[in-house]
Parts: structure tokens; sequence; C-alpha cells
């Protein structure tokens, strides 16, 4: 990009924001146009499902803050863009508006996933991703006394029920799964099963709606478990979908996300970056199959460096290999999640509260049951044991002329050579039992119940981690310098 | 060369209402935050060098509770 150009950013959530943001901080002195369809400014949107929901945080109060003097970005908050066109490089935005950009940078998110047969007209069956959805939320509890559902068994459908018992509200979670967050392992899965119990949050697993009953002022739902609930509001957390419906038509790759190249530049575009979760990019470090990652901190971290990317351009640019970090509150426990666990083909205890995630012989993810300071080395760790992969930039493809002619041989004079090899240099090196040797030793590397070799320190067992439902050692203290 | 107060310059504070202690300010910046073996959340409150803001800007960005609070001169 050049002095005076226009980077367009579409989707104004917090990827939006810290593109924006290392645009700035990275110098770029040409106009941004953040466009965004919620009418606020970037906020927090995990508390969405849950200080938002529970009434303890104020609207107002969870925006997200930048960190320079003066962000210098025109708004466009309350607009919605409508098509992309990545060869007149314009994008149109309602009332036949059209605008150019010389970069562009998606980050659009994703929207909670629709379920077949959920009558959503009904008022009372609602969604969970912005501030309006929690506030409508808060208004269908405050209108009837009648127990909420929530259908899911993820993150949010878990962060939903544990955020309204903690409010005193009845809950009950449906979710087709045998257990809820089953892909964070059994030790997470077997905890937050416990911890609804503990909270007499009532689970509904392996269960689906048979059929919708919509009254006045409740919503009735009959399962396929023969249970009959009635409900002041139903929450559909079924997962969610990409939002790249204004890329169609565009050219892009758009089946599961966008399609990118491992530098985040979208398959096809060479002026188009992507961040969030919209983002399909194969992770270097782990694999060369593209995939999208919906976490959070993903997020700030794609769009930071989709930024500097799309600074540099395309053929300098350097490929995104973050390790994935993930993490929720449910009751009063914390979630830790690192790596990419749903590669994983086993699992393994690592310490108390910790799980590894195991692929062909190698550890690639971690989740932590309310141990954030064994976390913390776990995850240095994890680090250590995958490290991103040193990129070498490609070289400039060489002009043909210079190119050196390749001196004939004489095939006979290399037969001569290799008659000349001694026998015993080819027999002395058993290739078989070197390559044991390395996958034993390899093999020893596994993450099986000790660690011998690299001995993690024991995970501290404060008192306060120690005791069930205790509360968290919510004090941060300040040392002066 | 802009006034300045004694003692201004960037500060960080953490709100102990929102910060739940999952140590991703310690990861993303080390030589700002601790998070100790008992548990506790220990931090310099004044940055002094152009790595620390940097690190404890970039803490505050991921933070999950949104619980850094960065204030003063960011700049340095």
């Amino acid at each position: 990009m050049a002095d005076g150009d226009r980077i367009v950013i579409v989707g104004a959530g917090v990827a939006g924001l810290r593109a924006a943001e290392r645009l700035r901080e990275q110098k770029f002195d040409g106009e941004i146009v953040l466009i965004g369809d919620e009418a606020r400014r970037p906020y927090h949107r995990p508390m969405v499902s849950k200080a938002l929901v529970m009434g303890t945080e104020r609207p107002s109060d969870v925006g997200l803050s930048h960190y320079l003097p003066d962000l210098d970005v025109h708004w466009r908050l309350g607009a919605r863009v409508t098509h992309l066109d990545t060869t007149e490089r314009v994008v149109h935005l309602p009332g036949g508006e059209s605008l150019w950009y010389d970069g562009l940078i998606a980050a659009t998110g994703v929207y909670p996933r629709h379920l077949p047969g959920a009558p959503r007209h009904d008022p009372r069956v609602r969604i969970l991703r912005t501030v309006e959805d929690s506030m409508a939320v808060r208004r269908c509890l405050n209108a009837s006394k009648k127990p909420a559902v929530v259908i899911g068994a993820g993150l949010i459908g878990n962060e939903f029920a544990a955020s309204m018992r903690h409010i005193g509200r009845d809950v009950t979670l449906i979710g087709h799964a045998k257990a809820p967050l089953h892909r964070f392992g059994d030790r997470v899965s077997s905890g937050i099963v416990e911890e609804h119990h503990e909270h007499r949050a009532n689970l509904a697993m392996r269960s689906e709606v048979r059929h919708w009953i919509s009254t006045k002022d409740t919503v009735g739902l009959h399962l396929t478990n023969n249970q009959l609930l009635v409900a002041s509001v139903v929450v559909l957390a079924i997962g969610s979908v990409p939002s790249v419906d204004w890329m169609r038509g565009s050219g892009l790759d758009i089946k599961d996300g966008v399609l990118c190249d491992s530098k985040l530049f979208a398959e096809g575009a060479s002026d188009v970056v992507i961040a969030g979760d919209i983002a399909r990019w194969p992770n270097l470090r782990f694999d060369d199959t593209p995939r999208r990652v919906e976490h959070w901190i993903n997020a700030v971290e794609s769009a930071r460096h989709a930024a500097d990317n799309l600074l540099m351009g395309q053929s300098s640019a350097i490929p995104f290999t973050p390790l994935p970090r993930a993490w929720s509150t449910l009751y009063d426990t914390r979630l830790q999640m690192c790596g990419m666990p749903s590669l994983a083909e086993d699992t393994v205890t690592l310490a108390d509260g910790i799980t590894g995630f195991v692929k062909d012989g190698r550890l690639i993810g971690v989740s932590c049951w309310n141990k954030p300071r064994a976390m913390l080395d776990w995850m240095f760790e994890l680090d250590r044991r995958l490290p991103a992969p040193d990129y070498v930039p490609e070289p400039e493809p060489a002009p043909v002329a210079e190119v050196p002619e390749v001196p004939t041989v004489d095939p006979a004079a290399i037969a001569a050579l290799a008659a000349d090899v001694p026998a015993e240099f080819d027999s002395g090196f058993d290739h078989q039992a070197f390559e044991r040797e390395f996958e034993s030793e390899f093999a020893n590397d596994i993450p099986t119940t000790a660690f011998p070799a690299q001995a993690m320190p024991a995970p501290p067992t404060t008192a306060f981690a120690a005791q069930p439902g205790a509360a968290l050692p919510t004090m941060a203290i300040p040392m002066g310098r | 060369m802009p006034f300045r107060l004694p003692g201004g310059g960037p500060r960080i504070s953490v709100d102990n209402d929102r910060c739940e202690l999952y140590g991703i300010c310690a990861m993303e910046a080390p030589d700002v935050f601790d998070l100790g073996q008992d548990g506790r959340l220990r931090f310099h409150t004044r940055l002094l060098d152009e790595t620390t803001i940097e690190q404890a800007k970039m803490a505050a960005r991921c933070c999950p509770m949104q619980a850094v609070v960065m204030r003063g001169d960011l700049d340095g």
C-alpha cells in the first residue's frame, strides 16, 4: 500500500478494530473505512453470553479500547456490504453506493446457525450474537418466571446455562451429543456435567426437539426423550455459519469461510486479506490443510497479521502460524484450550486437570480445567514442541537467460564412478536400524503419563483451586517500580 | 518537548471485578505480568521502556475479560 491509498475493512468486530489499529501502528497514512452492520462501535462480544445476559455489565461498558493516540478511521456503522467486486476493487453498499478500495480486509465473522424447525418468528426463540440479542433475552426472562432453555452443548450453550443459574433462573440444556463439550476431552466433559449437576442446571443430552408449541406467553418443547419443557426463552446455540454472503459472485472461494493462502490473502485476489472467524487458511505450524479457527484471541492475532501482510504485499508477506488459544468460564471454573485439539486421535492426562491431545505421536493441543498457572507452562511447552516453521521467502524466479547451461555428462563415466565405490561403503550403514532407533526415540517424546525429559513444575494446588466451588482468587496485586 | 507531570508516562492497572486470572497477560507480557504459583497476578504499574509498553498493549488487547486498563501517554 502506498500513501493516499484507501483500505476498506468490512466487519467492525474485534478483528476489524484490531486490523485498523495495526494499520495505523505501522504508519499507514491513507484512508481507512471501517464498515459494520451493527450500529455500535466494536465491543467485547464474549460478554454477550455471560455478563451482558446476566445484567452484570451494561452495554455502554463493554466497548473495546484501542491503544493509539488517534485511530483516524471513517466509521460506517449500521451499513451492510451487499456485494464485492474484486476486479473493479469496489464494495457495494445499500442505496446503490459503491466504495473503491486499494486494499480490503474482510472480517465479517460468523452468524449463529439456524436450527431447522425452530420457530424464529416467535419472539421468545432467540440467538445470542449481539448486545441487542442479549437485551432481548433479558426482556423474555423478565416477562416470565418460566425456566430458560438452551439448545446446543458447545461453549455458548454451556456459558448461557451457567449464566442462568448464576442469576437464579432454572435452565435446561439440550444437546444431541453424549456429553457437553466432549471435544475438549473427557476430563473437561465430565467436569462440566458435574458442575451443572451441582448447580442444578438440567441436562437433556442425546435429545432433540420433536415438536415446538408456541403459546401467547411461553414456548413449549416436546423432546425426543419425551420430556415436555415450558420455557420463557429458548436460545439457539448450535454453532455458527460464516457471514460471507456478500462475497458471493466475487470469484473468491466461500464454501466454508474464505479460502486463503498461508499468509491470509484470499485465493485469487492479491489485495484482499481475511481476518478472524471467516479465514480458512493453512496453519503451517500444524499442516497445510486450510481450516477456520473460531476463537476470540485468534481474531485479534489474525487481524494484526493480516494488516501487516496487506501493507507488505503478497510477495513479501509472512505466513500466519499462531498457536490458537481459547477460554471460557463455567460457573467458577476456568476452562482453557490451546493448539488444535480437534485434530487429535488420542488424549492423555498430562497433569491434574491438564489434558494433552496427541496426533501421530505429537502433542498438538492442551486443555485445562481450572489450572491457569499450569496451563501457562503447558502453553509454552506446546509452543516449544510444536514450533512455527522457519519461513524461507520464495526466491525470485531467475530470468531464463541467466540459467547456466547444464554440462552434458557421459553416462558411461557415471557408471564407472559408481563401480569404484567400495562394497562395504554401502553395507556399513543399516538404514532400517537407524530409522527404527530414530522412531523409537521420537516415540519416547510422546507425552504419556510422566515427562522425565521435560518435567514441568508441579501445578499449583492453591487453596483456591483445590476446593471445588470455592471463590476464585480475583485479586490482582500491583507492584510498584 | 511535551509537558509531562513528574511520574507521568504510561501506567497500567487491572480491574479486579473483571479479572478472572486466566494468565493470558502473563503469556503476552511476561516482563509486566506474573501469575504466581499461589494463583495471584502481580504486575508492574509503571512501564519504563518501549518493549514493555508494546507487551502490555498486547496483553490488554488479548485479555479475555478486557480487564487490563492502560493510562497515560501510550507512545512512550
